[in-house]
Order: structure tokens, then sequence, then C-alpha cells
């Protein structure tokens, strides 16, 4: 794994399903959780689930470095109670999929746990990407490590971590990301679709343009955590 | 710049199940102990701290900019015995303590940047704090010319670390005059210097491998917990992050030459 | 010599809290502002950004937010009978430099004072009797402020609602709000956010004060609780409870500040000039000395200017609004001996202290999870919250569980016994860090005909200005208060499941060496009698009606309570009565 920003497998493994619930059981229940079955989350990932879930790998890739479209979003190496948490929105509507609302839905607590505990632990390599435009990666550089003074707009880093590695087990990573998908749910929470983390993301969303969308998206596109690519000094 | 890779790190000192860990795991070998195969249940409270990388067995070398050989060693010795290493955790002379104080002595910070310096100076009161003439980097300097004189036939460096201790406690009660610098005050300043050294960020020479943040679960730079503040009790072992780190997980900095303060 | 630029309505020495609202209040009137700060500009993005922000060696112990001791610092003794020495590195008190001053490294932490700490001289004499406070130290200066409460209570509102600050009401007119505190002063509506959610350290003291029958409730925050967009039209953020809140500013744009609450708006007001990096040497008064000309000050290259102004407005940290009265020659200076003049009198600080609360190894506190203004507190013992008739003192302290970061330089805390350095030490900072709660007490600093500012005889400044000296100690009231309250706080511990607890409160002398609060109170204070203050009810100097002297100075003594959200509504009083009474008919306020 090269992101180097996850949580402990003592974290991960603690993480139920039911969001809500989740931190309520790591603070009573720690000791008592069984792990999550990863190799049970494997087969949820490659066979889907008797109660009608897909399999995972049909959006996701079984390796969860998607389909490099950008419609579906990297999951590989995102801590696990960040995906268990974004499952249970899906669950109940606080976001809202055709494909993943029903997903969410038919998952049990078990499966969230195995599945996410799954994904969470892997390390992939990144899809081979177009040349950036280089003005785009600049401009999503300067918003994403500086912010913008002008429009009261905080660096994007402050909370996903240094160059969008994430700050697990609540802020998911954003270094490598599909820049479709960042640009696709940035203008879900602009247009109020998106209505998890409601006082975080709504606000800074809304003081977002088109244009520092999509340079916010090609920017974090391109930078990736693997040792096999070293940005230039 | 140098890269220093956590990776590296960890390698280089021969950490415990490396090979078969996400490189997640590097950067505190916490999650070592703690089941990367999912039949593990890891999900117990730690009762103690998880280990830093096993406390290396050869001091570190450093390029020293301030620091003579004879100061040198005199520091890299008083600073192990100030924060010793034990089996679980290194100290302050494996989280590069040494090296924090020479590069402040040799910077701004040594010559006397932020403090008053105009006369006249006399003897105060204990409430009324810091009244020597000195800059931190002369006071370091006379204190350690007049230590190493005392100790010629026996460097402290050489002493057991039993008499080393007996040493350093004299120092700290002071009654003791190093060439002008009282030793109590000089012992505050080596103290409150070694502190900084082994809690700071990394980018400043000291804590390295965020050796100090793992001992106590001090998650570091990057800091947001809105999630997780009212989850009370939580078992939170994020592995730190440092202000210099990257996405690749280096923590970007010369090792000899780190950034200063302020 | 000096270069003489051309008049303006008015110039605010000083751009930090109170001179920004001047500069907004006024300004919107049409007038045409300077405002002349010392330190540097600096703006929320780029200069407050991550990772940068969160560097405890720079930020929490080179302090790089305070004035630098270089260019100016303050001398100190506790007695009279010393020789006051420079404080050559800021520690028990950190004044801010830069745009924004210190309130933009403040914690946030946003209280009222009461109904009788305004009136407490009458207070005290009616509950206790005229002789009380004599019998609690012959040295105490207790005194009525000249404003109420209820003149105060719709700015405070206002204030409060500027700030956005996040709270829990206790008392909306009169009637009592289940989960505030009861002991508040009546307020006409809540607070404009919901309190902050609770850390595990504050939940912990709410259960140990609740179990001893005391009254916990959330600390009012103006770091926020939830985003909030003020009565200028700026949206603040919600605070993640990073944990670099005092002595940082924040990146969030969360916490209250300048930055986040009115220097945008500020900023582009076509009358308002902002001039950084200069250093105000003087007041000059006209050849009665009654009547304020403008300042006198030195850009960074050191060239001196004349800024001509109708109206001066001194808006520094308040020991350099005493400083700056005494440079000028405003006002009469104190003289401890015969107790005669005002300028310097009266100044008061606040007292500290606390349990250090051991727990066992299984509670995970995470004090890292924290922000400068969240946790549990208890005003049972405030200010006059409790019955001193057989207790022998005046005054009180809040209590409670605000610990504001985990950040290891500064929070390492060690049981009794523990030895100072070395493995035992080590290990046992390893074992604690995680499982320790501090319970604070922060309280009532009471003035003293011994406690004083002047300036110093012979240490100066960069500019070759004297320094301010201070001559201050604890009156021994301030201490049995303190002790008195340091045992309840042992029994919250106890209640609270600490298995080792290390005592607090204030003790003598009061040291430097230790930070202990940046509420530095007094010296310029206002009241109704000309000959026990130095600036009327609405802060008017009582001597040159042109100069008002706005800030935490104003303060007779420190009613237990930190003072930000007081000094703001004082300010918004002062100002109302600059835009109603003074400029329609300028002269003075109140006849002396």
């Amino acid at each position: 794994m090269t992101l180097g920003r996850l949580p402990s497998v003592a974290l991960a493994a603690i993480l139920v399903a039911a969001p809500g619930l989740i931190y309520a059981a790591m603070a009573q229940t720690q000791s008592d959780t069984p792990a999550p079955d990863r190799g049970r989350g494997a087969i949820i990932a490659a066979q889907g689930t008797a109660s009608g879930a897909p399999a995972c790998a049909l959006c996701h890739a079984f390796d969860g470095a998607s389909d490099g479209s950008g419609a579906f979003p990297r999951i590989a190496g995102q801590p696990a109670s960040y995906l268990a948490t974004q499952l249970g929105y899906f669950a109940s509507g606080v976001r809202n999929s055709a494909i993943m609302s029903p997903i969410g839905k038919a998952l049990s607590a078990e499966d969230v746990a195995a599945v996410t505990a799954y994904f969470a632990e892997l390390d992939v390599p990144f899809l081979p990407l177009a040349q950036p435009d280089e003005t785009l990666v600049k401009a999503g550089q300067e918003l994403a490590k500086v912010g913008n003074a002008a429009r009261g707009i905080q660096a994007c880093d402050n909370c996903h971590g240094p160059e969008g590695a994430g700050e697990p087990p609540v802020i998911p990573y954003l270094a490598g990301q599909y820049a479709s998908y960042i640009a696709f749910e940035l203008q879900m929470w602009q247009s109020g679709y998106r209505t998890s983390s409601p006082e975080e993301m709504a606000p800074l969303a809304a003081k977002l343009t088109a244009e520092d969308v999509a340079a916010v998206a090609a920017y974090y596109q391109q930078v990736r955590g693997s040792d096999a690519i070293v940005a230039p000094q | 710049m140098v890269k220093v890779s956590r990776r590296t790190v960890l390698k280089g000192v021969g950490a415990l199940g490396a090979s078969v860990l996400p490189i997640a795991a590097a950067s505190g070998a916490a999650e070592a102990q703690q089941a990367p195969t999912p039949e593990a249940q890891p999900a117990a409270p730690a009762p103690t701290a998880p280990p830093a990388p096993a406390p290396s067995s050869t001091a570190p070398s450093y390029t020293y900019l301030f620091f003579n050989t004879d100061e040198a060693a005199f520091i890299e010795a008083a600073v192990a015995r100030l924060i010793p290493k034990d089996d679980q955790w290194g100290g302050a002379l494996e989280a590069g303590v040494s090296n924090y104080i020479d590069k402040e002595m040799a910077s701004g910070w040594g010559a006397g940047e932020r403090l008053y310096r105009s006369g006249p100076w006399q003897a105060g009161t204990p409430s009324q704090g810091y009244q020597l003439a000195f800059t931190p980097a002369e006071l370091f300097r006379t204190a350690m010319r007049a230590i190493n004189a005392e100790l010629s036939q026996t460097p402290f460096a050489k002493m057991s670390p039993a008499d080393q201790d007996t040493y350093l406690k004299g120092l700290q009660a002071g009654g003791k005059d190093l060439g002008g610098v009282p030793s109590a005050e000089f012992f505050a300043e080596l103290w409150e210097a070694t502190i900084e050294g082994f809690f700071s960020d990394p980018v400043y020479g000291g804590n390295q491998d965020m050796l100090s943040w793992r001992m106590l679960g001090f998650p570091g730079a990057y800091a947001s917990y809105y999630d997780l503040v009212d989850q009370h009790g939580i078992k939170f072992d994020r592995a730190p992050t440092s202000l210099a780190e990257n996405i690749h997980g280096h923590i970007t900095l010369d090792p000899g030459i780190p950034a200063r303060s302020p | 010599m000096a270069d003489v630029l051309q008049s303006v309505d008015v110039v605010t020495i000083g751009v930090g809290l109170t001179g920004t609202m001047a500069a907004l209040e006024l300004g919107k009137l049409g007038l045409k502002i300077v405002g002349i700060e010392s330190g540097a500009p600096r703006e929320t993005v780029p200069d407050f950004q991550s990772p940068a922000i969160h560097d405890e060696l720079r930020f929490s112990i080179r302090k790089a937010m305070m004035q630098d001791n270089v260019k100016q610092t303050v001398t100190f003794r506790n007695s009279s009978d010393q020789t006051a020495l420079p404080i050559r590195r800021w520690q028990s008190f950190l004044p801010g430099t830069g745009l924004g001053g210190s309130f933009v490294h403040w914690n946030g932490q946003t209280y009222r004072y009461q109904v009788a700490d305004f009136i407490y001289k009458t207070h005290l004499a009616e509950r206790y009797g005229a002789n009380f406070v004599e019998q609690c130290g012959p040295e105490l200066i207790v005194q009525d402020w000249g404003v109420t409460y209820d003149e105060l209570e719709p700015h405070y509102d206002r204030f409060e609602y500027l700030l956005g600050t996040s709270g829990q009401a206790g008392n909306i007119n009169g009637q009592i709000v289940p989960g505030g505190n009861p002991f508040e002063a009546p307020r006409t509506r809540g607070y404009p956010t919901p309190p902050m959610k609770e850390p595990y350290f504050g939940a912990i003291f709410r259960k140990g004060a609740d179990s001893l029958g005391y009254h916990p409730y959330p600390q009012p925050s103006s770091n926020l609780s939830q985003p909030y967009t003020n009565p200028e039209g700026l949206e603040l953020g919600q605070c993640v409870f990073c944990g670099f809140c005092e002595r940082y500013a924040c990146e969030h744009f969360a916490k209250a500040s300048p930055q986040t609450t009115m220097l945008p708006v500020l900023l582009k007001m076509p009358n308002y000039e902002l001039r950084t990096n200069c250093q105000v040497l003087k007041i000059n008064l006209d050849s009665t000395g009654t009547q304020a000309t403008g300042v006198t000050y030195a850009d960074a290259t050191g060239h001196e200017y004349e800024q001509p102004a109708n109206l001066v407005l001194v808006t520094a940290f308040p020991l350099n609004n005493v400083r700056m009265l005494l440079v000028s020659g405003i006002g009469k200076p104190y003289n401890p001996t015969t107790g005669e003049g005002v300028v310097g009198r009266s100044y008061s600080y606040q007292t500290t202290g606390g349990a250090t609360v051991f727990l066992d190894e299984s509670i995970n506190i995470n004090p890292y999870m924290a922000s400068g203004a969240n946790g549990t507190v208890i005003d049972d013992f405030g200010g006059d919250n409790f019955d001193h008739a057989q207790l022998g003192f005046i005054g009180g302290q809040y209590v409670g569980a605000i610990m504001t970061s985990g950040r290891p330089i500064e929070n390492h805390p060690t049981p009794s016994g523990t030895p100072a350095w070395g493995l035992e030490w080590k290990q046992a900072v390893a074992r604690h860090y995680n499982h320790t709660i501090l319970v604070g007490q922060y309280g009532t600093s009471t003035s003293s005909r011994l406690n004083y500012l002047d300036l110093d005889p012979t240490y100066k400044d960069a500019w070759g200005m004297p320094l301010l000296r201070m001559t201050f100690d604890f009156p021994e009231n301030d201490i049995r208060m303190s002790q008195y309250i340091a045992d309840k706080v042992v029994q919250i511990g106890q209640a609270m499941g600490g298995t080792s607890i290390i005592r607090g409160g204030t003790t003598r002398p009061y040291t430097t060496t230790v930070y202990q609060t940046t509420h530095n109170a007094g010296g310029a204070i206002m009241g109704a009698d000309p000959n026990t203050s130095v600036v009327n009810r609405y802060l008017q100097s009582w001597d040159v009606h042109n100069v008002f002297s706005l800030g935490g100075s104003a303060i007779p003594q420190n009613a237990a309570y930190n003072l930000t959200d007081t000094v703001g509504a004082l300010t918004y009083w002062a100002l109302d009565a600059i835009q109603n009474q003074y400029l329609k008919s300028p002269g003075p306020l109140v006849p002396k």
C-alpha cells in the first residue's frame, strides 16, 4: 500500500456497517467485535451476495482500481471506515445513486465490514493517464494546496492530507482519484444532491466555479502515491 | 533535498514483517503487531503503545554545524541519558535530538532571535526569568567548554550511565559555575531543548521517524477530527503525519540541515 | 523632522480586535480612517494554511505570532522594592502582533461577565457589608465600572452575532434554560450557533461535576459548531477540532478573528487605509494638552510621519494602550506612594490553576481532538456565585475540562513522584499521555494598590521609547480564593475517576516564567469618577476628549472570565457613543 495513510488494521477491523453505530461500536465493544472476514469480502467483490448485491468488481474491478472510465471511483486503499460510512449513506438515502443505493440496502452489516476491509487493504497500481492539461493541473494544485483568498476557499489538503493522501479513518484520499468522479461529486454537492458532510463539503463546493472543479479534479487525478512515479522536484 | 522514505527507514532497522505489510504500516510498525491478516483478532485495545522500529544499536551520524567534536560527544551522551532508549522505543539520541539542538544553535535561535538583549544585565528573582547576557549558542558553548575541561580525565561520554546520571543531577541541582553559566540554568536549557527536539516535527531535525509521536499516539500535523471527537474513547492509532510529508510517505527534508524556526 | 501627512477623521493605534471593530463601524459612516499596525499584514489564505500552520515548535514554543521581544517587551518585578528587569522572552502572557493582533491567536473562549461584576463595589457592600473588602485585604481596590450589564447586553449580543459564537444559553430574559449556565446574566436571545460537540474529556468532567451537584455546561466558543454567515456577510466555516487554536491561526475560517469576521469588508472600503509595519511613537497633543492633534509613527525604514487626525483611538494590546497614554502624557500617572493618579493603576490579570487528573489506561482521551474553546465548565465557583461571607475572600473561578490540544511539546503530563527526566519519566509520559485530563481554574484577579504599570526608568524599546514597567503579585485574597477552589477541583477529579491527581491553584509569587493567561487587564480603567479612572463610561479620556482607549485596559478588575466578549461589548458600546453622541458634538461625553 503506497498511500501510507491507512488506518491500522485494528481500526479498520472493528468497523461495523451501520453508520452512526460505527464509532459507538468502536468505543464500547472494540475488544468484542470479531474481525471482518476479508476473504468473504473478496467473494462479495467478485460474486456479489445472495441478498441481491451484484459483484463490486463489475464497476470497481476486483482490485478496486475501477475501470478507468472515471464513472466509478477508485476504492482500493480507501479507509474501510469511510467506505462503510458511504455504503450506509447509500442505504439510508443520504447519498443517492441508482446503482449504489440498492447495493447499500442489500448488504448486511457483516457484508459491509467484510467488503470494506477487503478493499481497504488493497494496494494496486494506477491505470495509465492521458497527458494532463498542465495549466489546469497547476490551477488545481493552487486550490488544493493554498486555497483562494478572495473567495475564502481554504486548501483542500487541510483536511484531505498532504497531497490529498487522506486522513483515515474518516477522510478519504483524493490522490489518484479519477477526475471525472471528483468533479461529479463536487457538482452533486453544489446542486444539493449529495448531502453527506453537509457542513464541511457543501459550503466549500458552493464556492467553487466550474473551472475550479475541473482544475482541482485534474490535479488530484495525477497525484499518485506510488514510489514508482516520483514527481520531479 | 533528500527524500527520507519511511520505507527506507524501516528496512534500515530491519523492522518486523515489512515484506508482508502494506507500506502504510511502515509509518508505524504499529500495524506489524496488529494483524496484517484477516484471520487475526486485532481489535483488542492495545494495553501498551505499539512499538517503534527497534532502537538502533549504532548511534546515528549527523553533520554538525555548530557543535565541535567534544561538544557533540557530550550532547549525544547527555540526551541519551535524559531520554534513554528502552526495549520498546528509542530515546532522544535515536530521535536525533542532538542534531536538532545543533541546528537550533547554529540558527537564529542560537543567536538570540526573539530575545530582548539590551542591558544592563543583573541577576533577578526566579519570577523574573532569564537574565543572562548569553545567547543560547553562547550559553551552550560556554557551559560545555567548562564541563569538558572539568571532565578532561574521563569525558562525560565515557562515564558509566550511572555516573552520567549523577553528574547531570549535579548540574540540575545548581551551585556549580560553568564559565559564568549557572549549571542549573544550563541544565534547564538543555532539558528544554531536548524536549523540543524529541517532540517537535521531524522537519527540525529531531523526532526522526516521528518516534515520539508514535510512542504517544499523537497523530501529528495533519489533523481533522470533526467526525471523531464525539466518538468517546475510541482507540485512534492512525499513523502520524509530519509537516513535510508527501503522498509517497516520504518526509522531505535533509537530515543534516532541516528547516529552522521561526 | 517627521513628514506631516494629510489629516484624516480617525486614526487607530493598532489593528486588532478593537481597531478593526472601530474602523469598520466608523468607516460605514464614511469617515476617512487610517489604521496603523506595528506588525505585518496576513490573511487566512495563504498565510494560515496547512501544513505550515500546524507547527508546534514555531508557533507554540518560538511564538511566531507574538510581539518580538527584541523590539519591545515589558519589564517586571513582583513588588516596588525590587528592580524591574526585562521579560526577555514571553512566557506568562503572549501579546500578539500582526494584522488582527491577539484576536488571531486566541482560543475562542467567549464569556460574558455577570450583572454583579459591573457594580462590584456596590454589590459586595450590599451583600457582605461595607467593610468586607477591606477585611479581605486592605490593599484591594474594587470599583464599579460606570456602565451596567443591562446597558452592555445589546452590545454583547451584537458582538457574539458578529463572531457566530457557539453555545447553550442558560438564561434568556430571566428564564433559566436547561443545559446552559444557570448563573449567567440574562441574555435576550440564544447564541447564534449551537454548542460545539462535547469531547470525551468534557463528558467525563460533566459526569463528575454532575455527581457532585454542580451545573456543567458547554463552554461558549467562537470556534464554530457549524457554518455561519455573520451580519457583515462573511462566511465562517465549521471547526474540525484539529487541536491547533491557541497561539495559532485557523486555516478553516472556523475561528472568529478580524480576518474571518471583519477585515475582508473593511479592507474594501475606499475610505479606509491600513498601514502595516508602522510603530506609533506617541499621540500628539495641542498646546493646551486637552486635545489630540494626531499621532507620530515610524515606518519600517525608521522614517517618521505625523498623521493628523480628529479622533485618536487607542486600540492596541491592553499593556500597549497604557504605555501609549503614559508616553503621550495623557492622564495623570498613578503614584503608588500617595495613591494619587490613575494611568497604570488597577492593573489586574487572571488567576489560573487546576488539577491534573490521571485516569485508567483503558480510557482514551485522545486530547489532540480538540478546539481552543471546546469542553465543559461549571460556574458554581465563579465570581460571586457562592456565599463568601464566611470565607474571608472575594472573587471566584470557573472550572472546567477545556483542554485545547494534545500538542506534545506542551502536553506530556506525569503524576507526582515521577522523576523529572530519564527512563522512568519517559515511560510515564508514554503511559499517561492519552489518559489524562487537565481540569482548569480561571478566575478573578483583584486590583490592588500595590500592583501598577508605569514607564521603566532604564530599559528602552527598539525605537528608544521607555518600556512599560509592571509591578505585580497576586493579592493574598486571590490566593485564598484559588486554593479554596483547588480543593473543590480535586473532589471533581476524584469523581471523574482520577487514579492520581495533582492539585493546582494559584500561588505566590506570580512568575513570568510559566504561561498562565494573556488576559492582562486594566491600567487605563473606566469609571464614573475621574479621580479613580482614566476613561469615562464611554472609554473616552477624561483629559483629552478626542482620545478613546478601547480594550481590556479599561476593565477595573478582572471578574473571573476571559475578557474578549466583554472587550467586544465595551467597544461596540463606546463606538455607539462616538457615533451617536461624540461626532454630533465633539467634547467630553461626561462632565469631569
